[in-house]
């Protein structure tokens, strides 16, 4: 069987930097601790707590509002500061429940016991899952309980552990595979639970040959279960890359992977699922690599909710003496975000904290040519797109032809065609700002429909 | 940490492989093929080749100064069309030809029309054709070693030979870029580094040789279709013309179809057209396509194709040899190829030479024969096994029989090699009149000692056969030997003794 999908880039992969680091807990101090309200894809959560409330390790600080919408879990102990808007990772301000950590992290009572799984149904480990606040951690942040729940459990096929962890620089899924197998293991059981029909398979890139082997042990014996080792190739970690290679179909945007019978986890999200499950532990913490050549010592911590990136840094030894950060990443170089700045709290879908010694953005905008035509993009675009044909047609405001007949909707954005064009022309940039613009354009026709 | 901080949005790394450096593969790949078109037109395809480059980027850097933009000379592309137009082009070119050429390719076709990336036909092509329309009688001066001949692909369509070999090589007369050689070892270098799309070099060089093979007029037959595949700038068209990105369609049908259009357009213009060297014509045709196609032909996201999901879903996946393999296999055919091309031409030669070295010796020994027949039949009976019994180890290498100009029989010739010289064999004719007696003898190999074997190559050895009755002579009393070059004097003897019996009773005899 063919390993990989079709197309797809080698960016450097740099994981050198961090990746024999050990996972090891950071909690601050007593501090000031940010929770954002909005961490998932989704309605934003309904704040329960108010000012001068006093807090525990594991209390629900706001409840999911709506279907599509997921808890805030508290990961400190301490007072309500206040429920305000603040800065967050996005750039903009919004509404965050601000906590006085006093530093004890005393937990709440029953959170990290042993549960009996005996009598658990499949609605109760949907619930639990609901109540820990659980959403996707590979990047987008989708609520779980809801990405578990599919119409039809019986149809689904496979359910595909993504620890393929494609994005460069980072590391901490590696380290989680390695130093918790058994954990991750323990949350795709009672997950596979769920779907009576599916196999499990554990997709992970085989530059992590220390991780493939301890997951291997780890589902040694275990019934529905294997490890699948994957070409190392960007996007791998994609969900559609991954069903690509596993289920072996191609689908459009506007089918969800249950559809193809496939459940996609992180191995990240698949171990928060154990530990609420089994543990009844919420999640408020997670793992997150802190890399980049301009971090003195780069490590992969387990870091809590609402930590800010600042505080992380500093506990890496700070920034490497004389290098000037340039850029800071929340997430890889990839599909990561620049942020403005590191006094921002972690989310629960924060993976890592990359600072780069050299903004390659900047050469680019001077290398700037035009178009050759050169299909390189198309080439290595894993969803069989032309973008740069896709350009033109932006160029042109054809938004037609970009949507009919060049299919730009079906752009997953993985930034993969930015990466390889020789004429740098950032072609990640426009398809994501089209793809906004025509949405809100079917938006405003339907709206005006109605009327 | 107080230092500003890059927004931008992702992804922040980028790939090696600028514009800039994939011209300079291209200029890289062009090389082997200038290289062996200089050492082939000598100093003349150096200086079009320079006059071509430099004002191609000259041009460039004049108009990016003048209209203030970047500095768009400097990634490389100026120079790849520079280039191009001078293997485009004799050797033998006016030096005004190619730097007018390439002031219009750059000026006017690239530049006017928005730069890189925005021309609509090829600028080198489209200068070839400007300076063959505009200075015809210039532009088709094909000389090479200062001799003006024909090329290749005006003797073809004159319905002459021509001579494959040397035009794989290089060595024909033509343009400065008529090695095939350099050409597809640059060009497979290309595809196997996916500079290029194999889809368009495949079926324009396919579409060539079916529209030959079915309307060519001499079916598909290999040294006909190869003579054509290797003349007038078909490979450097589909290596190096037809595969321009800014002038190619992007999708692989599109792709296909534009290589197609160009190879069968091609062999058109080819079969039915004047211009002998009109392949340009039929690239730039499909240029102006190019757009249409876009237009028009866009492949679909894999999600979309359900050929592809279909052969997914049943597991089947279709083998696929590495690309690096292939272009490394070809390669080594190539290059074998090339080796024994290299053979058979200096084989050729050597042939040649020794059939020359043989007739001047027929002549020698029978100086009254205008014309030779040969007997070849009868040499071909022995088998090349050694004559007779008597002679040593002897063989009948060829014999002739001579006539005069009127057609009536002279005598006799035969070449004969004794293998028991002194060192080595010993070949040599034996001329034999119609009345019976040696006429003379006359070595065509003979490397003894200097001073003693060689003597025998001497007239004062040579000039005793001559006169003597074709019957067997014996040494010593026939024949003097020469003092202490017994060995030599006897295998001459005998060689001499041979032929003549083959004269007596396989020629005469009848």
């Amino acid at each position: 069987m063919n390993l990989t999908f079709r197309g797809g880039v080698h960016p450097k992969g740099r994981k050198e930097l961090s990746r024999e680091v050990p996972l090891r807990r950071f909690d601050p101090g007593p501090c000031e601790m940010v929770f954002p309200l909005s961490q998932h894809i989704g309605k934003p959560a309904k704040a329960i707590v108010k000012k001068n409330d006093p807090v525990l390790v594991g209390q629900k600080l706001a409840e999911a509002d709506g279907f599509v919408s997921a808890c805030v879990i508290s990961s400190c102990s301490g007072t309500v500061k206040a429920v305000e808007k603040r800065r967050t990772i996005a750039g903009t301000m919004s509404e965050c429940v601000v906590v006085e950590n006093d530093g004890a992290y005393t937990p709440m009572e029953g959170v990290g016991v042993r549960q009996d799984l005996s009598g658990l149904t499949n609605q109760d480990i949907l619930n639990r899952v609901k109540e820990a606040g659980i959403v996707g951690l590979g990047g987008a942040g989708f609520p779980t309980h809801v990405k578990l729940a599919p119409k039809e459990p019986d149809k689904i096929q496979y359910l595909i552990a993504n620890g393929a962890e494609c994005e460069p620089y980072i590391t901490c899924n590696d380290q989680l595979m390695r130093s918790n197998a058994e954990g991750i293991v323990e949350g795709l059981e009672l997950t596979l639970r769920l779907y009576p029909n599916a196999e499990c398979v554990i997709g992970i890139e085989d530059n992590k040959p220390e991780a493939i082997a301890a997951m291997q042990k780890a589902v040694r014996g275990k019934a529905r279960m294997r490890v699948l080792p994957l070409h190392t190739k960007y996007p791998q970690g994609g969900e559609r890359s991954l069903i690509r290679v596993i289920a072996g179909v191609d689908f459009p945007v506007t089918m969800l992977p249950a559809d193809v019978g496939c459940i996609v986890l992180n191995v990240g999200t698949a171990y928060a699922v154990g530990r609420a499950v089994a543990w009844n532990e919420p999640l408020y913490e997670h793992v997150l690599t802190v890399t980049g050549e301009a971090v003195k010592s780069p490590a992969n911590f387990i870091a809590r909710d609402g930590t800010t990136f600042a505080q992380l840094l500093e506990a890496c030894g700070g920034v490497k003496e004389g290098v000037t950060p340039k850029k800071a990443l929340s997430g890889g170089p990839m599909m990561g975000v620049a942020v403005g700045g590191l006094e921002v709290p972690i989310q629960k879908n924060t993976n890592a904290l990359t600072l780069l010694a050299e903004d390659r953005v900047e050469r680019a905008e001077k290398e700037q040519t035009a178009c050759l035509h050169c299909g390189r993009c198309s080439t290595i675009c894993p969803n069989g797109l032309v973008p740069a044909l896709m350009a033109d047609a932006i160029d042109m405001k054809n938004w037609e032809r970009y949507e009919k007949k060049l299919y730009g909707l079906e752009c997953i954005a993985c930034g993969s065609c930015t990466y390889i064009c020789p004429a740098r022309r950032p072609l990640t940039q426009m398809f994501k700002q089209t793809k906004a613009e025509i949405m809100a354009r079917k938006r405003a026709a339907q709206a005006g429909g109605k009327k | 940490m107080n230092q500003r901080l890059n927004l931008s949005s992702g992804p922040h790394v980028r790939d090696i492989w600028s514009t800039s450096f994939i011209m300079k593969m291209v200029l890289l790949a062009l090389m082997p093929a200038t290289v062996i078109g200089i050492i082939t037109f000598g100093l003349d395809a150096l200086w079009v080749v320079l006059a071509s480059v430099a004002s191609a980027v000259l041009t460039e850097l004049i108009f990016d100064k003048l209209t203030h933009r970047p500095d768009t000379w400097k990634d490389g592309s100026a120079a790849v069309t520079g280039l191009m137009l001078a293997l485009t082009i004799s050797a033998k070119s006016p030096l005004y030809a190619p730097i007018i050429g390439s002031i219009f390719a750059i000026l006017v076709v690239k530049c006017c029309f928005g730069g890189l990336g925005k021309n609509f036909i090829n600028p080198a092509l489209a200068a070839r054709c400007f300076l063959l329309i505009s200075f015809p009688g210039a532009m088709t001066v094909y000389a090479i070693d200062g001799v003006t001949s024909a090329t290749p692909c005006a003797e073809l369509a004159a319905g002459n030979a021509v001579n494959i070999t040397s035009m794989f090589l290089g060595s024909a007369n033509g343009v400065i870029g008529g090695s095939i050689l350099g050409l597809l070892i640059g060009g497979l270098v290309l595809w196997a580094f996916d500079i290029i799309h194999g889809q368009i070099w495949i079926s324009v060089l396919a579409g060539f040789t079916a529209f030959m093979g079915l309307f060519g007029g001499k079916g598909f037959d290999p040294g006909f279709l190869a003579a054509h595949l290797c003349s007038g700038g078909v490979v450097l068209g589909a290596f190096f013309m037809a595969t321009d990105y800014v002038t190619s369609p992007m999708s692989r049908l599109g792709q296909t179809f534009y290589g197609v259009l160009i190879g069968v357009l091609g062999a058109l213009f080819r079969v039915n057209g004047s211009a002998p060297d009109s392949f340009s014509y039929s690239i730039i045709v499909a240029n102006l396509f190019t757009p249409l196609i876009d237009t028009y032909v866009v492949d679909k996201p894999y999600a979309f194709r359900k050929r592809m999901i279909q052969r997914r879903l049943e597991g089947k996946q279709p083998f696929r040899i590495p690309k690096p393999v292939i272009a490394l296999g070809v390669i080594a055919l190539l290059a074998g190829l090339a080796l024994s091309g290299v053979y058979s031409m200096t084989k050729e030669n050597i042939d040649a030479q020794k059939a020359a070295a043989a007739a001047q010796a027929y002549k020698a020994v029978l100086p009254e024969a205008e014309s030779f027949e040969s007997c070849a039949d009868k040499v071909e009976t022995l088998d090349g096994q050694v004559y007779g019994t008597e002679f040593g180890r002897t063989f009948i290498k060829d014999a002739q029989i001579g006539k005069d100009a009127n057609g009536n029989v002279v005598g006799y010739a035969v070449s004969v090699t004794c293998a028991e010289g002194y060192d080595g064999n010993v070949t040599l004719s034996v001329g034999v009149s119609t009345d019976g007696k040696i006429n003379a003898i006359s070595f065509t190999e003979l490397h003894e000692t200097p001073g003693k074997g060689m003597l025998c190559g001497e007239p004062a050895f040579m000039d005793q056969f001559a006169g003597k009755n074709a019957e067997k002579l014996i040494l010593g009393s026939d024949v003097d030997a020469i003092t202490g070059v017994t060995i030599t004097s006897k295998a001459v003897t005998n060689a001499v003794n041979a032929g003549v019996d083959f004269i007596n009773t396989q020629i005469r005899g009848e």
